[in-house]
Formats: structure tokens, C-alpha cells, sequence
């Protein structure tokens, strides 16, 4: 069975890190990863979908378990070099039920269905004869192939590596999974669609598109910290007052909640940017956000029937003069509109001086009006900066992470990070922002686009960097 | 984009927020939509509305908006109809002043409208007292805390709530000036009313008429008779003083009524004219607001995305088969070997390593045997059928124990009284293994649950 589009099956001994190349490569963190062998049982497809469409697919695959009793079955049907992959053809068929070969058939199919071979071996450990048998397995096949070096660990046997494997394998490459970036992932899949002609043109579509996607995620998490700084800046924690003034537990109260809500905020912020990327069973270690040397001030707020001191002012007014001009029109305008003056005068100035009272007035036991305290916007000049930096190198870090990577990431961000992002220039425009943010004044779709833009340029900038 | 509809897809999404695939479907199938975001949520609102439960929060608060619309409007008619009838009353006894109708056609709509062009000015800010001056502003404010729940959480963008309010107050003021209007053309229609001109100021008919003549700018060329001449601007002027009409008044009866021209004119102009010009001001700046609203939602920019980019998927479809793993320490643990075995098997090693193996480690080995592919499958047959007693199996530990290896050492336990496996590091680590590695073959023989196969750690 011949596939329309261009497939490629990751193989090799196992625990040679063929699950994290995958897992790599497809941004895929669900895939089992360990250093006990036989962790991957079965071939799993990784198709690269648009809209549906499988552009390229990779095969996860189990790891070779018998190859020398598989070669040795092999070389005893020896056949002429075009009629090999027919004797893996026989082997398949005639072993499909035999649990003995189970993972060899099952890394053997999909090749055996036109996949591409990506062998993989470790590059951190000397070379042996045992893989051989592997290899030899493989030149069966006929099927187009490349060997991967992955340095798993720090020791370095590439060259030794790289002599034996070229014997066999017509393109030979480093990658390391585990600290690959974005860049060396398209290399690597431009050196896959090398492999076969065919597959050039469909593989740079899918890298075309994978870059695309790229530039997609870096907007969206810029959208996220924009919206964060923004809701952060602007967000207040209001507590109505069970007394007259705000006691010093409600003050404490009230600071509590405000703290509670940015922290809770962020980590949103952070669960948001971790889905974006591909990165929702990220495990994280990091200090949560601190309000260590910033002052929060709190202040005291009154409204009656729901409306605050400046809004029952200009009802007042509005009320005042309607009653005036009623008055003037009684009069045929003889009083010159007097009487809506002295009406809105008389109506502001009783709703300025009679508030306080007015909220005090109870009507089936509750008082008209409610007194509470609130916190935000945040005044402070510095949280910005600091939910910012802390934004921004969460965002890195996750961006950075590869999905092949399975411990406990330390988000600890050091003072040097500051320095990668704001500069004097950088403050300058991001303040005028902030100041927008801080002011109790409607925040138009546009002035956020230009917010995250400026986020996204910082962003870029820093995983360049 | 209605203000019904822009607020039934806040509801709509919020209540049926369909699946990233089912809107990228939507897209492609309207893929001539595209550059046309708003046709777009509009055609997706459509398609999704029946999905949520009747009636959708659009139509609740738009029949209350109308409701009060049509109060206030009836209000505002009925107060400008009897305003005008006020203003125009004639007892016979003395003429009616012109200068109070003009300050409620002219004056007053030119004030207000000033106010209502400050007011779109600064309609991007949201505490605008200007927009709160206006009635409609506050008999929602109240209506809205009588409405019910779902109404009171509905969320309008600020803008967008100070260009319903202007609009509505354009509304209500031209109804006000529409009532001014019929209560002129009533009162003139049915009454025989002698205007006048009276004020305590100091003012000449030449520069009352030099004033009106003014303000008929925009009528004078079209209609001549629509402004006031001078002599009837003398005639009219009317002084209190005395009690009694100045008798070239009353010589003039006819010419008194000449007035009603200009003010109907006047209010036609000032009062409705550009206030209706206002209103048309008021409702194109409301259609943009309402654009930018429903583009600038948080919903609407994710749906829009969604149904505009393509779905870009690399992860595997299928849940990965769970994996069977060891708990626990193997419990056939050496940690010293003795000083000599019978023999000494090495997986894919030459007879050198092997000597050179043994000796790092302090054992001598009566055979060193090679096994692994260096020799045919048949030959490790028979090398296994040799071993008897304690062997020793040297591997390499950084390899993991594939089944190849496991196979070998079960044929070879059941030939020998006690197998043990030695996994050896590399040359770099001085043959010593590392505990990762240890604890890889440590899991591997648990799994096996082997009577004779020993782990030396």
C-alpha cells in the first residue's frame, strides 16, 4: 500500500530516544517517555493535519528486540538486491502473529508502506557491532533512509558513530531533541524531504506552514500577556464596609483578594500561554508573584440606589432643572429659564451635601446606601515591569522547552533577563500604555492590538536572543 | 450589525461555544467570506442561534430599549406639543412674544445640540457627564435594575452604550421639536394669534431684524415671506407699559400674524433639520461603534481566528497504549563477585574486552566466551549448552536489555545453577555503571521473575 503523502518512520534500538525526536518534532508532550526500554509498544502515527489534510506523517515505533534472529531468518532466503524488501514482505507476513517479533513487525509495516526511514542511536555512547544486524534489516527494506545522532548524554561518540552509520545511510545528522530549537526542527525536516523527490515539494509546503503556525503562536502569546498586563493594571477588588469606616481586617481583607486576583490572573495567563504552545502537562517550579516593597493603597467608596457620589450629582441637577424648566414653562418663560437653574444648582448642591446622610437612611432595615473600600487600579509604576518580566520569561521558557522533555522545569528568572527586554526606549513606550491601562477610561480594541504588537516584538526579540 | 445581534452573539457564544473544528468547517464552507469579518459572524450567529434557549438576550433588551424608546418618545412629543401650546397661548388681551418660542426652537435646540456634539466628541470616554444628562441615560439605568438577571449581566461596550444613549437623546429631542412644530401649526390653523417682540433690553427694531435676518440665512433665498420684514418688526414691537396693544397694532391685525412664518421656518431649521442631521451623525457613529464592538470582543476575535486560520495539527491521534513497568528493587543482588567463575559470557564482545572486563573487575574466568551476532545463532546454542555452574554475563549497561538478551540469558539460567549479570559502564567511566543504568536492567529482571539470574550492582 503506497500513501499519497510523505510518511517517515522513526526506528532503532530502543532507548535511543526515537519517542523524544517524535515527541519533538510533533510538539506532542503526551508521548511516554523512560529510560525502560519497550516504553513504546505499538507504531503511532503522527500525521502533520491542516485543516484535516495529512500533509506528512511520522511513525513512532517500538524499538528492535530480536534483530539478530530477524537477519538471520532474512539471510536465509538470500535473493538478488532487488527482491529484498519481498523476503521483509515474507518475514511480515508469515511472523504477523508471533509475539516474539511483535515489535519488529510493528516498526517494519510502516516502512514496508513507503515510509522513509529515520534511524536513531545515541551519540553520547560508543559504537557496537549489535547495531548492525539493525541496519542490515533496514537496507532490506529498499526504502529511502537517514540516521539521526542523538547526543542523549554529555559524552561524545559522534564520530565514531558517524563513520559506521554512513556506511549505511546516505544522510547522516546530529539532533538533539531535548534543546533543538525551532530552526534546527525545520532543518531536520528539510533534510528529511530530501530523502525522496517526491516528498521535497509536500515537506516545504509543511515547513512553509509549521512556520506560519509559528508566527501564529508568538501572537497569541503576546495577546495573553497583553491581556494579563491590561487586566492586572486595570482590575479592582471592591469589599463592602459592614461599618462606617473600613476596619483593619477589612483593609487586610481587601489586599488579600486584590493580591489573590493578579496571582490568579497570571497563573490563567500561564496556563493559557503553556495550551498555546502544546505544553498542557508542563510541570513547573517557580515563585509566585510578590508585593514585597510596593505600596497598595486602598480607598473608601460610597454609593446610593446603586450610584456613586458624582452620578447621584448629576441626577440631582438633571432632576433639579427638569422641576425648574417645569416651573419657567408654567410661568410662559417669563422667569428667563431661571427656574432650571436654581433647580439643577439646588439639586447638585443638596446631592453633594446630603450624600453622606442620605446613605444613611434605612428603609426595611437595610440603609440606602453602601459603603465599601477597593483596591486598583494598580498605581504602583513597577508591577507592570515586574508581571511583564515574569510574563515574558515563562513564555520563553515554554516556547524553548522541547516537548520531549518530561522533568520538573525551575522558572526562576534571573536578574540578567531584565536587561534582554527593557531598555530606556522600550520603557517609554510601554508606560504610555500602562498610564491608558491604570486610568478608569475605556481601553479601545485598537490601543490592545498595538500593546500586543509591541508585547509580541519583545517576545521575539527575547527568544532570539 | 444590529445592537440585538451584537448582543444574541455574546450570549450565543457564550452558550454555545462550538468545537476549534466545527468553526474552522464554518469557514471554509463560507470562504467567501472572509474578508468580510462581520458578514462572517453575522452568517455564524445565524447558523448557531437556534442552539440556545429562546429568547435570546438581543431581542429581551432591544423590545425594553424600544419600550422605553417609544415612552420617552411619546413623552417628549407630548412635552413639546404642550410646550408650544403654552408658549403661543393667547388670552386677546395682549399679543404672544415671540422671543420665548425662538428660545425653544432656536436657542435651546442649538444649545443642546452642542452639547450632544461634545458628547461625540468625548464618547470614548466612559464616565461622560454629558451622556449622563440625557433622560434615556437614566430611565435605563433604572429600568435595567428592575430587568432580570440575565438582562443586568449582559455586557455593552461603553462606547457603544454613550452612542445608544446620544442617538435615543437625538430621537426624543426631534419628537420634542415635532411636538413644537404641530403645536404652531395648530395653534396658527385654529387661532387668530398676534405675535410680538418684547424685551426689557435695549434693542431697536433695525437690530432685531438685522438679527433675524441672520438667522433666516438658511430659508431667506427660498422663501422670502419666511423673514420678518423691518416694518413688521416695528409694528410688532410691544411694550407692557400703558396696558393697552399700540394702536398701529391694531390698525395692522393681519400683519401681526405674518410671524408664524419665520418661527415655523425656524423650528423646520434649527429644531429639526439639524437635529435630524444630528440624528443621521449619531447613527452612523453608533454603526461604527457597534463594528468596533463586536470586532473588538474577545469572543469574536477567537471565533474569527478560528474560522479564518487553518487548523494546524501535529500530535497523535490515538492514546498511547499504557505501559506495564516494575515497582520495587530486584532482590537477587550481588554486589561482590568471587574471585573465579567457570565461565564468562560477553554480549557482542571480542574475547579481549572480555579478558581485559575480567580483570578490571577481579574475577578469573576458566572460558571467556563471545556471544551475540559475532557468532551464527546455531554456535550460542551451543556455547549455552556448555555452561553448567555460576556463569558470569558481561553486558553493556548503557544498552538497554532488549528481548534479544533477554532471551539468551533464560536459555542460559536453565543450563547453569546461577547467572549474573554484569552490566559494565564504558571505558570513560572506567567499566563502572552508572546507577540509571543499574536500576534500566534492575527493572528489566524484576519483569523476568527469574530464579537463577543474579544482578550485580
Amino acid at each position: 500500500m503506497m500513501s499519497s503523502h510523505p510518511r517517515f518512520a522513526v526506528v532503532g534500538h530502543p532507548n535511543k530516544g526515537k519517542s523524544s525526536i517524535v515527541s519533538a518534532l510533533c510538539l506532542d508532550d503526551t508521548v511516554q517517555i523512560s529510560d525502560t526500554p519497550g516504553t513504546t509498544v505499538n507504531t503511532r502515527s503522527f500525521p502533520l493535519r491542516v485543516d484535516g489534510k495529512v500533509l506528512y506523517e511520522l511513525f513512532d515505533t517500538p524499538g528492535f528486540q530480536r534483530p539478530t534472529k530477524v537477519l538471520a531468518w532474512l539471510q536465509q532466503h538470500p535473493v538478488s538486491a532487488d527482491k529484498k524488501h519481498e523476503v521483509i514482505q515474507a518475514f511480515i507476513d508469515q511472523h504477523r502473529h508471533d509475539s516474539a517479533f511483535h515489535d519488529e513487525i510493528e516498526l517494519l509495516e510502516p516502512i514496508m508502506a513507503g515510509a522513509g526511514i529515520v534511524y536513531v542511536v545515541d551519540g553520547s555512547k560508543p559504537y557496537s557491532q549489535e547495531y548492525e544486524a539493525e541496519m542490515e534489516i533496514l537496507r532490506y527494506t529498499g526504502q529511502p533512509s537517514m540516521a539521526l545522532i542523538n547526543p542523549i548524554d554529555t559524552s561524545d561518540y559522534t564520530q565514531e558513530w558517524k563513520r559506521a552509520l554512513e556506511q549505511y545511510f546516505k544522510i547522516v545528522r546530529v539532533f538533539n531533541p531535548m534543546t533543538a530549537h525551532f530552526e534546527e526542527h525545520m532543518a531536520l525536516l528539510e533534510s528529511i524531504a530530501q530523502l525522496k523527490q517526491e516528498w521535497t515539494e509536500p515537506m516545504k509546503h509543511s515547513i512553509a506552514l509549521f512556520k506560519a503556525h509559528q508566527e501564529h503562536l508568538f501572537e497569541q502569546t503576546a495577546s495573553v500577556i497583553a491581556r494579563l498586563v491590561y487586566e492586572a493594571l486595570s482590575s479592582v477588588e471592591r469589599l463592602p464596609l459592614r461599618g462606617k469606616e473600613a476596619s483593619k481586617e477589612e483593609k487586610q481583607e481587601v489586599e488579600h483578594r486584590y493580591k489573590n486576583r493578579l496571582r490568579a490572573l497570571e497563573m490563567a495567563a500561564q496556563k493559557s500561554v503553556e495550551h498555546i504552545w502544546s505544553h498542557d502537562h508542563l510541570k513547573k517550579e517557580q515563585q509566585r508573584l510578590a508585593f514585597e516593597g510596593m505600596d497598595l493603597f486602598s480607598q473608601e467608596t460610597a454609593s446610593v440606589f446603586g450610584l456613586t457620589r458624582n452620578e447621584l450629582l448629576v441626577a440631582a441637577a438633571t432632576s433639579g432643572a427638569s422641576v425648574g424648566a417645569g416651573i419657567d414653562l408654567l410661568f410662559v418663560g417669563h422667569t428667563l429659564l431661571l427656574g432650571a437653574a436654581i433647580g439643577a444648582i439646588g439639586g447638585a448642591a443638596s446631592a453633594f451635601l446630603g450624600f453622606n446622610e442620605l446613605s444613611e437612611i434605612k428603609v426595611l432595615g437595610q440603609t440606602l446606601g453602601r459603603r465599601s473600600i477597593e483596591m486598583g487600579p494598580m498605581v504602583n509604576k513597577n508591577l507592570p515591569y515586574i508581571l511583564l518580566g515574569r510574563a515574558l520569561y515563562h513564555a520563553n521558557t515554554v516556547i524553548g522547552y522541547s516537548h520531549a522533555m518530561r522533568s520538573r522545569v525551575d522558572i526562576v528568572m534571573d536578574s540578567s533577563f531584565k536587561t534582554k527586554w527593557l531598555q530606556d526606549e522600550m520603557k517609554k513606550s510601554l508606560e504610555k500604555y500602562h498610564t491608558l491601562f491604570r486610568a478608569k477610561e475605556i481601553v479601545q480594541g485598537d490601543v490592545l492590538e498595538q500593546y500586543t504588537a509591541l508585547i509580541q516584538t519583545i517576545l521575539k526579540r527575547v527568544a532570539d536572543a | 450589525m444590529t445592537l440585538e445581534s451584537y448582543l444574541d452573539f455574546q450570549s450565543v457564544v457564550k452558550e454555545y461555544p462550538s468545537s476549534n473544528e466545527a468553526r474552522r468547517a464554518f469557514g471554509i464552507q463560507h470562504a467567501h467570506l472572509k474578508a468580510r469579518p462581520l458578514e462572517q459572524i453575522l452568517v455564524w450567529l445565524e447558523a448557531h442561534k437556534k442552539h440556545v434557549k429562546k429568547p435570546l438576550v438581543g431581542k429581551t433588551i432591544t423590545s425594553t430599549l424600544y419600550k422605553i424608546s417609544l415612552m420617552l418618545g411619546l413623552v417628549s412629543f407630548f412635552l413639546g406639543l404642550f410646550s408650544g401650546v403654552g408658549l403661543l397661548s393667547y388670552s386677546g388681551k395682549e399679543p404672544v412674544n415671540v422671543l420665548y418660542f425662538m428660545a425653544m426652537v432656536i436657542i435651546l435646540p442649538l444649545f443642546s445640540m452642542l452639547l450632544s456634539l461634545i458628547a461625540m466628541l468625548r464618547v470614548r470616554h466612559s464616565n461622560e457627564v454629558l451622556v449622563h444628562l440625557s433622560p434615556a441615560f437614566w430611565m435605563e439605568k433604572i429600568l435595567s435594575l428592575l430587568s432580570k438577571k440575565k438582562v443586568q449581566e449582559t455586557v455593552i461596550d461603553p462606547v457603544l452604550a454613550n452612542w445608544i444613549v446620544i442617538k435615543r437623546s437625538q430621537m426624543l429631542a426631534l419628537l420634542f421639536s415635532f411636538g413644537l412644530l404641530l403645536a404652531l401649526v395648530a395653534t396658527v390653523v385654529t387661532k387668530d394669534i398676534a405675535f410680538s417682540w418684547s424685551t426689557t433690553l435695549q434693542i431697536d427694531a433695525k437690530t432685531f431684524y438685522d438679527f433675524l435676518y441672520a438667522v433666516s440665512l438658511p430659508w431667506r433665498e427660498l422663501c422670502v415671506s419666511g423673514v420678518p420684514s423691518l416694518e413688521l418688526i416695528k409694528q410688532s414691537h410691544y411694550f407692557r407699559l400703558g396696558n393697552s396693544l399700540d394702536k398701529t397694532m391694531i390698525q395692522h391685525p393681519a400683519l401681526l400674524g405674518e410671524w408664524w412664518k419665520f418661527l415655523a421656518l425656524a423650528t423646520v431649521f434649527y429644531a429639526l433639520f439639524l437635529r435630524l442631521l444630528l440624528l443621521m451623525t449619531a447613527t452612523f457613529g453608533l454603526r461604527v461603534a457597534l463594528k468596533e464592538a463586536v470586532l473588538s470582543l474577545e469572543e469574536a476575535k477567537i471565533l474569527l481566528k478560528q474560522m479564518n486560520e487553518p487548523i494546524i495539527t501535529s500530535q497523535a491521534i490515538e492514546p498511547e497504549a499504557g505501559l506495564s513497568t516494575a515497582e520495587g528493587k530486584y532482590e537477587k543482588t550481588v554486589f561482590t563477585l568471587d574471585p573465579s567463575y567457570d565461565e564468562a559470557y560477553g554480549w557482542f564482545m571480542s574475547q579481549e574486552q572480555l579478558l581485559l572486563l575480567c580483570e578490571s573487575v577481579g574475577v578469573r574466568a576458566s572460558r571467556c566466551i563471545e556471544a551475540g551476532a559475532q557468532l551464527p545463532l546455531a554456535k550460542e546454542g551451543e556455547i549455552q549448552d556448555k555452561s553448567k555452574a555460576a556463569v558470569l554475563c558481561f553486558v553493556r549497561a548503557w544498552e538497554p536489555p532488549t528481548m534479544e538478551i533477554v532471551d539468551f540469558l533464560t536459555e542460559l539460567s536453565s543450563r547453569a545453577d546461577k547467572v549474573i549479570v554484569v552490566p559494565v559502564g564504558t571505558l570513560e567511566n572506567q567499566y563502572r555503571a552508572t546507577p540509571k543504568e543499574l536500576d534500566v536492567w534492575d527493572r528489566k529482571l524484576t519483569l523476568l521473575h527469574h530464579d537463577k539470574l543474579w544482578l550485580k550492582r
